[in-house]
């Protein structure tokens, strides 16, 4: 006993660990479907190597059960990208589980040149909770959009806990330009004490920049 | 004027606010908190990036930053505010509560002939690897009844042949006691040292690329990974393919730690959190 010499160790070459099921297109789409999680996640990992896989990782994300592969799925999802992708996803923010929903946020936020075209449909939408999950979109989204995009909530929101998210948003990207629309909207809520210090602290961080 | 923008910069200090809006963003993003006693070393290399990349204010760098697709920028960033030294036992603590803590657990739920194993990745120049060996061989008693291998990868191969040689600037093993140094190294001229052959043979050297998923498939059954230093340098999308090429080389229940300043939270949901008396570390769930 004790550690392994290096000529008695083994990484094994690939072909030892080829799996039984196939590893092409109709193969793969198999395993996504098999009994066992694990030939599933990777059945879901590889199919990040087809465009048209989007279809199938999608539906599959709606009755898997299993966190680990649908973490592969949302991670090829977001290997794949596309419009395809981002059509696919934005259904799911409505989805009851929060894990479904956060992972498809995760994957919106990388990829903002697809997404962009969906944002003010989404800030737009009759559901508070959609509205706020496009706000936290626009947290990671490396888009030169998004302060306006956020601006325009304050702009026309009225939903106190969307404009809290914008404004907590906008304390990182608002410009100088944004004070006056802080300054406003202070005045709008002024029984809000969490926003009145949520704007107030925007501001700070805006004029002191 | 390019020069005058560049003497703008030079001349600009970053305010306090602008440091507190960057300070988040760069948290958000990393993981890592830059403390107020950390300032100066933060606006240096700001102002530094500001001036390289033709920017006379913070605003336009932070917005350039911040919305930049490619998240080239935010990588240089990454790479100058994180400084990349190793040496022979760099962040003791975590050796410390692997035989202390996660090897006896790991340990706990093996059958009679079955062996543990150990994955350091990257190699860089060896000093992990060996340190994990000789910390085994010297502080992890229960190593005479089991065996361990260890396997140790980079994506460099001229890396991997440094690691092969064993030769380690004397600034490289300044923290090994003296007692160890004498025991596993011998003195070579110009103050170097090299790794005695025992040592040598216990580490699996092997090339890998963690974003080929070909390469990557063949790694299976590792009870623990030390991954350190690494994820801070990959783009996210990178960095959640690491996660995924990890969970599915480990044991279910093995443990990945990661340096310091880094966060499996940030990046995955697969791993849940422990915390050992010397460190916080990140373990597949049982199944």
């Amino acid at each position: 006993m004790g550690l392994k010499k290096e000529r008695n160790l083994d990484i094994q070459p690939v072909a030892t660990y080829e799996r039984q099921s196939t590893r092409d297109y109709a193969g793969l789409l198999q395993q996504l479907e098999s009994s066992d999680p694990s030939k599933r996640r990777w059945g879901a990992r590889d199919l990040a190597n087809y465009p048209q896989a989007v279809d199938p990782l999608l539906g599959r994300i709606l009755v898997e059960t299993e966190h680990p592969v649908r973490e592969a799925i949302f991670d090829s999802l977001q290997q794949i990208g596309g419009p395809a992708v981002v059509s696919g996803l934005i259904p799911l923010l409505r989805n009851e589980d929060a894990a479904v929903r956060n992972g498809a946020i995760e994957v919106l936020q990388a990829m903002p040149e697809d997404v962009a075209p969906h944002i003010v449909e989404l800030l737009n939408d009759s559901d508070s909770d959609v509205r706020i999950f496009a706000i936290d979109i626009l947290q990671q989204l490396a888009h030169p959009q998004t302060p306006q995009w956020l601006l325009s909530v304050l702009k026309d929101e009225t939903h106190i806990n969307v404009i809290a998210a914008a404004v907590d948003r906008l304390a990182e990207v608002g410009t100088t330009d944004m004070l006056s629309e802080l300054k406003a909207l202070k005045l709008r809520f002024p029984d809000e004490s969490y926003l009145q210090f949520a704007i107030q602290t925007a501001i700070d961080r805006i004029e002191g920049a | 004027m390019a020069t005058s923008a560049r003497q703008q910069a030079a001349q600009k200090k970053i305010t306090d606010s602008e440091f507190q809006r960057f300070r988040d963003y760069f948290y958000r993003k990393t993981g890592i908190q830059f403390e107020e006693s950390k300032r100066y070393f933060v606006d240096k290399r700001l102002l530094e990036r500001m001036r390289i990349t033709g920017h006379d204010s913070f605003n336009s760098y932070f917005t350039a930053l911040r919305f930049q697709a490619s998240g080239e920028e935010l990588q240089e960033l990454i790479n100058v505010m994180t400084v990349n030294e190793t040496y022979f036992f760099r962040e003791e603590y975590q050796f410390e509560c692997l035989v202390e803590s996660v090897l006896d657990e790991v340990y706990s739920r093996k059958k009679p002939g079955e062996e543990i194993k150990i994955w350091s990745i990257p190699s860089s120049s060896g000093e992990e690897p060996y340190s994990i060996a000789i910390y085994l061989l010297e502080k992890w008693p229960k190593l005479d009844e089991i065996d361990v291998e260890i396997v140790s990868s980079d994506i460099d191969s001229k890396v991997l042949a440094r690691c092969h040689q064993g030769v380690y600037s004397k600034r490289s093993v300044q923290h090994l006691p003296s007692r160890i140094l004498a025991k596993y190294f011998t003195p070579l001229p110009n103050n170097n040292y090299q790794i005695c052959q025992d040592l040598r043979d216990s580490i699996k050297f092997t090339q890998v690329n963690l974003n080929d998923v070909a390469q990557t498939r063949r790694y299976r059954n590792f009870d623990v990974i030390f991954c350190r230093n690494l994820l801070i340098y990959f783009d996210d999308a990178s960095r959640r393919r690491a996660a995924d090429v990890f969970y599915d080389a480990m044991n279910s229940g093995g443990f990945i730690f990661l340096g310091h300043s880094e966060s499996m939270s940030r990046i995955s949901s697969l791993f849940k959190v422990r915390k050992f008396p010397k460190a916080m570390v990140y373990q597949k769930p049982l199944v």
